[in-house]
């Protein structure tokens, strides 16, 4: 016991408060079946994501999650919707696809086991790692959404919660990365080339989305991948 | 394995022109794309025009390694290294790329004439540049950072062109695959974060030095291999494959099942030669799924009813092969003489494979454009009226099943040899049920087609030329197997 006290005691209180934040508003934007308010929540974990990184010590990722998370996948996802001005009422408010029981079992047994496999690789595999997550709550942060995050990739049917499940899942590797890596000059350019391509892929994603509801409606975006005669 | 891809020092610096033809062929194909994005070509004479030069840098970059030896270039960009090198297979790989590049380029006008393609259209242009560029890229390059920034741009531009159609089922499929992919890089990307963690590089070279077996090796292999296997549709993974080219543009569909898939498997064997050089597990788990691949994919195309799919679903089991051949390249205690055969035989079946699937492509498009049917079925009766788009098909077909004297035959014989070699019979026994069922199913699809008793349609008659690029590109593949000892030699070239 006097052995969390004493972890927890040398957490920052800043990095303690943008952890909680970041896993708080991860699970809002990965669950909530009101498909605007996750958005919302998507860019508020986003410009979290920018003070995370100006916390670890990497002024200039945070700089490129600026640009490219807040400034433009957040907005790939509002037009997506059809909520481009604020006000305006999309046909897409919410997601009224049901999972039968069953599937939802499996999906949190296999979040559960990712999250212990990253765990154990993070514990054992990964001695050295450059911020351990005994000192850096962020990183704990990191597991549980990416944990969190693939389990709601693997359990939704809407194809819209799926890409921001993408994008929250590639935010948490990018601090796993960061955690693991350090942010060197090598790191921070890996993590910004990924950052780019989640832009680009939530870009093509929402073009897709817009496209789908254009020619078929509501009920295309959780075939899950399959045609018509497919998913009856 | 390692000096095989050209992971060592290089002897010589390169020359102020091969720096030119360096940078012409990767970036010439995205600069000609955006052109053609601002200025369709309507005709395939601009196209051809277009193309000399950057089929004129490849032939450079030829004759510069032919002088030279490996080359390699390094960078430091702002404390961060990129790297590239030149050695005989990429200097293969390169040109493979360029020709089906520019024949599918050339093929596209006619196409687009003929079909009605929507608005859309113009954007294939600049997405075929992106893919042909990043395509370049990724056989030159060796360190993790730009293969990953290559592999991502070709995978996100890949799924930009087979979307571009604008049916809901290539939609539906379309946004499957990028889901899927995305999901494929950020596993790729864990793989790497653990490698840059442990050994703090990210260069091949310096990687191959420092790398010692371990669980750290072995989990960042684990990753790396099931990000690449979900984007080369290896077996268990592939199933996105066959919905995604059955609605999309002729093409777009050559290029993907020639060259796209074929950078991820690229990509994964130079990455697990450098991780995992003596682990006898992981190859023998590749090859019997390669195993279950050849079966399962000849099976399912043997089934259908489709032409396309039956053209998509070859593209899995001829990947079995390449994937039967992993332990034989992979592993401990592996003779030398067994290395070697496995691996001219892996490239040469992964090059005839790239070209006859790009030619057969071609030639299911034509067939699907001229008759206006897409099922097996609606082919009675072409052999009549389309006999050359049956030929194309019928050579492409040759070098699949592995008939002398094509490459698939050279390359299925090298492998063949490897295996017996090293007594592994099961793989041999792979080898011959694939051969079977590709006859299976290609006979099946010859056997609609030379149908006398169909009724008489109206076919559409095709632009010029769209016939002899296909037969271009089977002949080329067929070709390869009697002149094989040019690539042979290259491959094996220098070696230190």
């Amino acid at each position: 016991m006097t052995a969390t006290f004493d972890a927890i005691e040398s957490f920052d209180a800043i990095e303690v408060l943008l952890a909680l934040f970041l896993t708080a508003s991860a699970l809002v934007c990965l669950f909530d079946r009101h498909l605007v308010r996750a958005c919302y929540f998507f860019v508020a974990f986003t410009a979290a994501m920018t003070a995370a990184w100006w916390q670890l010590g990497a002024p200039w990722l945070a700089a490129v999650e600026l640009v490219l998370g807040v400034g433009l996948t957040g907005p790939c996802f509002f037009y997506a919707l059809g909520h481009v001005l604020p006000g305006a009422s999309s046909p897409l408010e919410r997601d009224k696809f049901s999972e039968p029981w069953s599937r939802v079992a499996m999906r949190v047994l296999l979040a559960l086991a990712w999250f212990v496999m990253v765990g154990a690789a993070i514990r054992y595999v990964v001695a050295d790692m450059a911020y351990a997550p005994s000192e850096h709550p962020l990183l704990v942060a990191g597991v549980v959404i990416a944990a969190t995050a693939l389990g709601a990739f693997a359990l939704h049917r809407h194809l819209l919660r799926r890409l921001l499940a993408f994008n929250l899942l590639g935010s948490a590797v990018f601090i796993l990365l960061a955690g693991v890596a350090g942010t060197s000059a090598t790191a921070q350019a890996l993590i910004s080339v990924g950052l780019l391509v989640a832009w680009l892929g939530s870009m093509l994603g929402a073009l897709l989305i817009r496209q789908l509801l254009h020619l078929e409606g509501v009920e295309a975006l959780g075939r899950d991948g399959r045609t018509e005669e497919g998913a009856t | 394995m390692i000096w095989r891809f050209g992971l060592f020092d290089s002897t010589f610096e390169p020359l102020l022109p091969t720096h030119w033809a360096l940078l012409v062929a990767l970036g010439l194909p995205l600069l000609l794309g955006v052109l053609a994005a601002l200025f369709p070509p309507k005709r395939a004479w601009p196209v051809v025009l277009a193309s000399v030069p950057v089929l004129a840098s490849g032939l450079m970059l030829l004759s510069a390694y032919d002088q030279a030896g490996l080359l390699r270039w390094h960078w430091d960009i702002a404390g961060v290294q990129l790297s590239l090198r030149l050695n005989g297979l990429s200097v293969l790989l390169l040109l493979m790329t360029q020709v089906i590049g520019v024949a599918a380029a050339i093929y596209t006008p006619g196409y687009l004439r003929l079909s009605e393609t929507g608005p859309l259209a113009r954007w294939l242009w600049p997405l075929m540049g992106v893919v042909l560029s990043a395509l370049s890229l990724i056989w030159l390059a060796t360190d993790l950072l730009t293969l990953y920034a290559g592999l991502e741009l070709m995978g996100l531009a890949a799924v930009g062109m087979l979307m571009l159609s604008g049916k809901v089922a290539a939609l539906v499929a379309g946004m499957r695959y990028l889901l899927l992919a995305l999901m494929g890089s950020l596993t790729y990307l864990l793989g790497v974060a653990l490698i840059l963690g442990h050994w703090g590089q990210l260069d091949l070279q310096g990687l191959a030095e420092v790398v010692e077996p371990g669980p750290v090796a072995w989990f960042a292999a684990a990753l790396i291999g099931a990000g690449l296997a979900l984007k080369a549709a290896l077996f268990p993974l592939h199933a996105w494959l066959t919905p995604v080219h059955e609605n999309a543009w002729t093409p777009v569909s050559a290029l993907h099942a020639a060259l796209v898939i074929k950078a991820s498997l690229f990509i994964l064997l130079q990455l697990w030669s450098i991780l995992l050089p003596d682990t006898f597990y992981a190859p023998r788990v590749i090859a019997w799924l390669g195993l279950l691949a050849i079966v399962w994919g000849g099976l399912l195309a043997w089934r259908t009813d489709s032409l396309k799919t039956l053209v998509a679903s070859s593209t899995v089991g001829q990947l079995g092969y390449l994937m039967v051949a992993f332990p034989l390249l992979l592993g401990p205690d592996i003779a030398p003489l067994t290395r070697a055969l496995a691996w001219e035989g892996f490239w040469l079946q992964l090059m005839g494979h790239a070209f006859a699937k790009a030619a057969m492509f071609m030639a299911a498009g034509n067939l699907i454009l001229a008759t206006g049917e897409s099922t097996l079925k609606g082919l009675a009766g072409t052999s009549r009226r389309l006999p050359l788009s049956l030929l194309v098909f019928g050579i492409a077909s040759i070098t699949l099943m592995g008939l002398p004297p094509s490459s698939g035959f050279t390359a299925k014989w090298l492998l063949l040899q490897a295996m017996v070699l090293s007594q592994q019979w099961w793989a041999v026994a792979a080898l011959l049920i694939g051969t079977l069922l590709t006859a299976a199913y290609i006979f099946r699809l010859f056997r609609y087609c030379f149908d006398e008793t169909a009724p008489r349609h109206r076919y559409q008659p095709l632009a010029p030329g769209m016939d002899l690029i296909a037969l271009t590109l089977a002949l080329i593949a067929f070709a390869l197997g009697l002149l094989a000892h040019f690539p042979l030699e290259l491959m094996h070239g220098g070696s230190p």
